[in-house]
């Protein structure tokens, strides 16, 4: 299958220390910051989150929208930013959306739980939310996709798309993945094991349009846990994203080699794409 | 540009509110049998609307032993359990890694984050809260080892995974795929459609004058699919085409033309290599919410011309609520079960037809017709529009 070009990639993480480092993504109201839970430790090794702050947006539409919902829109405007790109050229039906996320609907799903927000926010505990406010805001109307899952759903959804490109189904596809932690910060403490601390929220886009480089996937169950490149911290499906991220940032030639592992599956995708390295951590 | 490689649903299982299988579950379709009765597994006292459609026993599985005491991964392994007594899937006649699971859900097992958050600190809890939770149980009861993957594009879930499990067909990365969609009635879901008021205290009548409203339903709905060349023996039908198109219109409410629908229709129709004269049958989405019936009926005139006027177009939310994660797999099979039976089943509760509906949605009983090209259509929150062409076997 032939390899998606990326045209530009918009990374908001957690473990970026200076707000300087945001560009003019989103109107983010704070620098991000670490909440922690020092004296639960696994070995040896605090129990922390890196949180992302909730973007401010203008707009009486955003009042209700959740932290991962305007976060989703901010990675979109920094990867238009890297892109040097207008919001309308993302617009139409000829885009494909995909989107990606383990675990980020768990902070709208307690907050409808324990009934804080009202009940009127129902409707932001679907997945599907946060995908719509970007189709929404960006006038994305073409084919969606939305994978619950970890690093290998991410990867899977970048073959996805380039399959789509391949087709001809669309001419440009978004992959959008976020994850955020901090509003069930106690419930993955319970399960400390289970995870790579610090937990580092992340909330990333990637856009991709038709290239000629090379690509492939694939996954296997069992095994080791591969890592991905980003060592420190667990980012569940937006880890990939970020890695990439970090691989333009070394402006290397050659090809990347994305992987990830989530509930015993391991995947891996082999990726020479076509790819401007001018711009570097500012993506 | 190359034929695309044909995927062929080789049998299916089921569990719903009006059967536990999938001969119950099409018998009770055609004979006009409702699921809708007085919610007891939850408590719902407190709630406006306190019915839905709901399976008041699991018995398939005697024995439950290594399954998660999780209503969602149970659903879906009694659907599981009905697909392999059809087909004779289990133990696995293939190489397991050669197996993949693809599963659609709009709500996970968020129960199981509701009974966290209420101290339970139970060991599988939080995993299983996780919308993938219940896909990963299921691959563990089949002892399928290949991908696992779990999809959630709201109401049209079930229409996304038997999509994405027909490429991994394609793509060559598995020789079978169990995929179809589930979601259990819980608190969550309940108290949220009653906060949105979008519950009817009446039944269900899709595209009736008199529509007020949906009901909640669960259940799980599971396909076998395989490649073409690759099958043997029986089959209920081949899986054409899919096409996905998002509103970007609200997070809730369809766009008032359903703009939206219309183009995953004409996708569907396009990746199938059929057209709108080709269809037979279209089973709808068909909530009865006064709004989507309206639209959806504008939707299928543009996208089908003519031929929406020609052709039966039913709704089964009236017989067993609206299973949201499972409603596109159930009436995908819906329409499978239509061509090989013979008989297209009848749009439960409609009796007084909207004249801004006026297409034919087969009210009162069910009509002999042996349709060869099939539309299911699905609309979800957040815009997600999906469609399905299937031809029967």
């Amino acid at each position: 299958m032939a390899a998606p070009a990326i045209r530009g990639l918009g990374v908001l993480s957690g473990d970026q220390a200076k707000s300087a480092d945001w560009g003019s993504a989103g109107a983010i109201s704070g620098p991000p910051h670490m909440k922690g839970f020092k004296k639960e430790t696994v070995d040896r090794k605090p129990l922390e989150i890196l949180t992302l702050p909730r973007p401010e947006r203008p707009g009486d539409r955003f009042r209700r929208a959740t932290r991962e919902c305007l976060l989703a829109l901010a990675a979109v405007d920094a990867m238009l930013e890297d892109g040097k790109a207008s919001r309308e050229a993302i617009a139409g039906e000829r885009t494909a959306l995909l989107y990606v996320t383990a675990a980020a609907y768990g902070a709208s799903n307690r907050a409808f739980i324990e009934r804080r927000g009202g009940v009127m926010h129902f409707a932001y505990t679907a997945p599907a939310v946060v995908p719509a406010e970007v189709a929404i805001e960006f006038g994305v109307a073409g084919p969606y996709g939305i994978l619950i899952g970890g690093a290998p759903a991410t990867l899977r959804a970048i073959e996805q798309a380039a399959r789509l490109l391949d087709a001809g189904t669309c001419d440009r596809a978004l992959v959008l993945a976020v994850e955020i932690f901090e509003e069930c910060a106690d419930l993955y403490a319970r399960h400390r094991r289970s995870y790579r601390w610090p937990l580092v929220e992340t909330a990333a886009c990637l856009w991709l349009e038709r290239g000629a480089g090379e690509l492939s996937f694939e996954s296997a169950r069992g095994g080791r846990r591969a890592a991905g490149a980003v060592g420190a911290g667990e980012r569940f499906a937006a880890g990939p994203l970020a890695d990439l991220r970090d691989w333009r940032a070394r402006a290397t030639a050659g090809p990347v080699e994305l992987c990830g592992g989530w509930r015993g599956e391991q995947a891996r995708l082999h990726w020479r794409p076509e790819i401007s390295h001018a711009r570097g951590s500012a993506a | 540009m190359a034929t695309p490689e044909r995927v062929v649903i080789a049998a299916a299982g089921v569990v719903t509110p009006i059967g536990q299988d999938l001969e119950a579950f099409w018998s009770s379709l055609v004979t006009g049998a409702s699921g809708i009765s007085q919610i007891e597994r939850v408590p719902v006292a407190d709630l406006r609307v306190q019915r839905g459609g709901e399976v008041k026993k699991l018995g398939r599985i005697k024995d439950w032993r290594g399954v998660p005491d999780c209503r969602a991964s149970r659903l879906l392994i009694a659907a599981a359990d009905d697909l392999c007594a059809q087909a004779g899937f289990r133990p696995l006649p293939l190489d397991p890694a050669r197996v993949g699971v693809v599963v659609g859900t709009a709500l996970g097992g968020v129960e199981e984050g509701e009974k966290a958050l209420a101290g339970d600190r139970g060991r599988r809890r939080l995993p299983q809260a996780l919308y993938d939770g219940p896909g990963w149980s299921l691959a563990r009861w089949l002892g399928a080892r290949g991908p696992v993957i779990t999809v959630s594009t709201a109401c049209a879930s079930g229409a996304t995974a038997m999509a994405v499990g027909a490429d991994l067909l394609r793509a060559g990365e598995v020789d079978a795929v169990v995929a179809g969609g589930y979601d259990a009635l819980c608190r969550f879901v309940l108290r949220g459609f009653d906060a949105l008021r979008s519950l009817t205290r009446d039944e269900v009548r899709p595209f009736d004058r008199r529509r007020s409203g949906l009901l909640l339903g669960e259940a799980g709905a599971l396909a076998l699919l395989v490649r073409e060349r690759d099958a043997r023996g029986a089959r209920l039908g081949t899986l054409l085409g899919y096409g996905s198109a998002s509103d970007g219109f609200h997070i809730a409410a369809p766009e008032p033309e359903g703009r939206g629908l219309e183009r995953a229709i004409r996708a569907a129709l396009a990746d199938a290599r059929v057209s709108a004269a080709d269809i037979d049958l279209v089973s709808a989405h068909g909530t009865a919410t006064p709004l989507n019936d309206r639209i959806e009926t504008a939707a299928l005139k543009r996208a089908l011309g003519r031929r929406a006027h020609e052709v039966p177009i039913n709704s089964i939310k009236g017989s067993l609520g609206h299973t949201m994660g499972a409603a596109a797999a159930l009436e995908a099979f819906m329409c499978l079960l239509s061509a090989q039976r013979g008989l297209i089943p009848p749009t439960l509760h409609l009796e007084e037809p909207d004249p801004e509906c006026d297409l034919d949605y087969v009210p009162g009983q069910a009509r002999p017709g042996r349709p060869r090209v099939m539309l299911s259509t699905s609309m979800g929150f957040g815009g997600c529009n999906g469609a399905l062409v299937l031809e029967a076997a």
